[in-house]
């Protein structure tokens, strides 16, 4: 009931945003819209869970959040500046390859949230992901070592960090 | 000719510039996945400068807001799209990396590197 109220006001809210501006009809529409979207798919936003928490826990974590989007749009402007370079060289002397890192991450949501990050940085690809052996499949475009704690350092342990502080 | 406008038109050339630079990547660059490299740069980086200055030069609480939307989900929808080009095209052999230093995958694959 709860997650389901939540997923009522976040719908609530970006509809009210595309529209406009807050008129009766508006709100009115937007109520029943957002009302029947929440009762149907409230499960696909948010995940059950019987844990209890302080509310310090909650609010650290959002701090962590709001604090890691500035330094991701840094590194992603560092790696976007590498990858141009390349274009404008007039021999390109990138050495692509795929590397194997291994991840440390236990979250399914971390690991997730993890490949989206490292797909997003210009430079890297997540490939694949091995459930075994809890090793990322990446497609790089600087290949500069074969030694794989290297690798690691240089590719996800920018990010996995501060992941393990938000989702511990 | 406030600040306002002028951070705007700073972000919105900063993006200008990300792209032509995508552009030459797609042309220049020898295979899919290096290109798909070059276009990550103005998925990322371009389309959410571009959103960010639009949104600061019509100054506007829902219009703002309505972009800056539209940039997240940029944000959302890129690494979707990309992962998913780049994965069927390994896996179902269309198109193999034509220069590489080292191979992983394939072992994991098990198949044989070409």
């Amino acid at each position: 009931m709860k997650r389901k109220a939540f997923a009522f006001f976040i719908i609530l809210a970006v509809w009210i945003i595309f529209a406009g501006d807050v008129e009766n009809d508006v709100l009115i529409v937007g109520v029943i819209a957002s009302l029947v979207t929440s009762w149907l798919y409230s499960d696909l936003l948010f995940r059950s869970s019987n844990r209890k928490r302080k509310w310090s826990y909650y609010f650290r974590k959002i701090v962590y959040i709001l604090l890691f989007i500035p330094v991701f749009f840094y590194e992603a402007f560092i790696s976007a500046l590498k990858v141009s370079k390349h274009a404008f060289e007039k021999k390109p002397t990138f050495s692509p390859g795929i590397v194997k890192v291994k991840t440390t991450l236990k979250n399914i949501t971390a690991l997730t949230i993890l490949a989206n990050l490292i797909t997003l940085t210009p430079g890297t690809l997540t490939l694949d992901f091995d459930m075994k052996e809890k090793a990322f499949f990446i497609h790089w475009i600087d290949v500069t070592t074969a030694e794989e704690a290297e690798t690691r350092k240089q590719v996800i342990e920018r990010f996995e960090k501060w992941l393990e502080v938000i989702f511990q | 000719m406030t600040l306002r406008i002028i951070i705007a038109y700073f972000f919105m050339v900063g993006a200008m510039l990300f792209a032509v630079t995508t552009t030459v990547g797609l042309i220049r660059f020898p295979d899919v996945y290096t290109r798909i490299h070059a276009s990550a740069v103005v998925l990322t980086i371009s389309a959410v400068m571009l959103s960010f200055g639009i949104a600061i030069y019509v100054w506007q609480f829902y219009l703002s807001m309505k972009i800056l939307l539209v940039g997240l989900i940029f944000l959302i929808t890129n690494p979707l799209a990309t992962h998913a080009i780049a994965r069927a095209s390994y896996r179902r052999q269309i198109a193999c990396p034509e220069v590489r230093s080292v191979d992983d995958y394939s072992d994991y694959l098990e198949r044989d590197q070409q």
